[in-house]
């Protein structure tokens, strides 16, 4: 998978938005949207939000978490504790790039909230490092992770897993035995 | 972006992978061996004598590839006999177990891993010992191959690579791909289309000169 399929799926997302048009609601395939009403806030996917923004046809409403006070708690949550803690939404570094990238003027302290966020994905990053290296030390053979994120699990996990085959396949060259002969003279 | 064509990986264990250009690559290794019988008129196929005629007397040393080592290999008709690697001996386990991490796998290899495993065929009574440091030497390098495969963002890598067995090498690829493909998203750049790689290359061999 790449990091763009991610953000695909992050795009699903509901977010608020406050429209300044009004227009009945409307039938989708993945479900109906409005009615939107000047003024009226409505819950809307990130991918209409976001080309309504860039239409200048509505004013977002950033997400509760996206806040300074509440990420700040956040990071220093991630960095107290040693395991993962749960994110406030399973997209958060999708929708963080997204909303700053086309709706930065709609979100309070926009460049703090993207160093609090960088800063809470890079703590976890070294943390799911560290928990892989642990895990290929002691050659366990299954793992936890929870609260981790498609896209932590993306950057990661081709790596991770490629390691873990050879691994597999090392450790049964230590069982002799059953070598089965495909070739006999 | 993702790739045009998928390598196949190494099989990595008794059998080699049949489609895998790495294990025909690594079945090439030479190996030390003795000739335990005497070969009549296969001096010159082994690349010992010069004429067609010459045989192989029995107890000479031979250098062999693999594959052949393994098809001439027979504990009941003794043809060969077959002896370990120097990399692969008690010395070099040694030096494997007190720090796996400074050794230069692609000098001593470039095929450690995968050759190692292949030599485990040969009923050896080492055999465990050499799986054991095989499994052991993958384990305490995993950490640095992880580390600078995903910190190593735009600059050369041919400095970090240059230690690794070929196993190793892929590996590190598959990291630094998460990592460049992240990055690329991060600054926006994932969104812009580029032409394939394939394409991209279609232009740069002329396919006249091929044919001809």
């Amino acid at each position: 998978m790449e990091p763009a399929e991610a953000e695909f799926l992050a795009e699903k997302e509901l977010v608020t938005i406050v429209p300044n048009f009004s227009l009945d609601r409307i039938h989708l395939i993945g479900g109906d949207l409005g009615p939107f009403n000047p003024g009226l806030p409505v819950e809307v996917p990130v991918w209409l939000a976001i080309n309504l923004k860039q239409r200048q046809k509505c004013r977002l409403i950033p997400p509760e978490w996206m806040d300074v006070a509440k990420l700040e708690e956040i990071r220093e949550q991630e960095r107290k504790e040693d395991t993962f803690t749960p994110m406030p939404s399973p997209y958060y570094m999708e929708l963080t790039k997204l909303l700053l990238n086309y709706a930065s003027d709609n979100i309070p302290k926009a460049d703090e909230i993207r160093t609090l966020v960088k800063d809470t994905w890079d703590t976890r990053v070294a943390k799911l490092r560290l928990s892989a290296d642990s895990f290929v030390r002691q050659q366990e053979a299954h793992a936890k992770l929870d609260n981790l994120t498609l896209m932590e699990i993306n950057t990661t996990g081709t790596f991770l897993t490629q390691a873990l085959d050879h691994m597999y396949k090392l450790r049964t060259n230590l069982q002799p035995g059953e070598s089965s002969h495909s070739q006999d003279f | 972006m993702s790739e045009a064509y998928f390598p196949v990986g190494p099989g990595l264990g008794l059998e080699e992978n049949f489609l895998s250009l790495d294990d025909i690559l690594m079945s090439q290794e030479k190996l030390p061996g003795r000739a335990e019988s005497s070969l009549p008129r296969l001096a010159f196929v082994l690349g010992q004598g010069a004429g067609t005629g010459d045989s192989i007397p029995e107890g000479t040393k031979l250098e062999i590839p693999l594959w052949l080592a393994k098809g001439l290999h027979d504990s009941k008709r003794r043809i060969i006999s077959v002896e370990l690697p120097k990399i692969y001996k008690e010395a070099w386990r040694t030096v494997f177990s007190a720090d796996a991490t400074v050794v230069d796998l692609h000098k001593l290899g470039p095929y450690y891993y995968g050759f190692g495993s292949q030599l485990l065929n040969f009923d050896n009574p080492e055999n465990p010992e050499i799986a054991q440091t095989l499994l052991q030497t993958f384990i305490s390098r995993f950490r640095r191959i992880m580390d600078s495969s995903q910190n190593a963002y735009n600059e050369d890598t041919s400095v970090l690579v240059a230690r690794l067995d070929e196993l190793e090498r892929a590996l590190f690829q598959a990291g630094q791909k998460g990592l460049n493909d992240f990055q690329c998203w991060e600054k926006g750049q994932a969104s812009q289309i580029t032409a394939s790689s394939l394409v991209q290359n279609y232009g740069k061999r002329k396919f006249t000169e091929v044919d001809g």
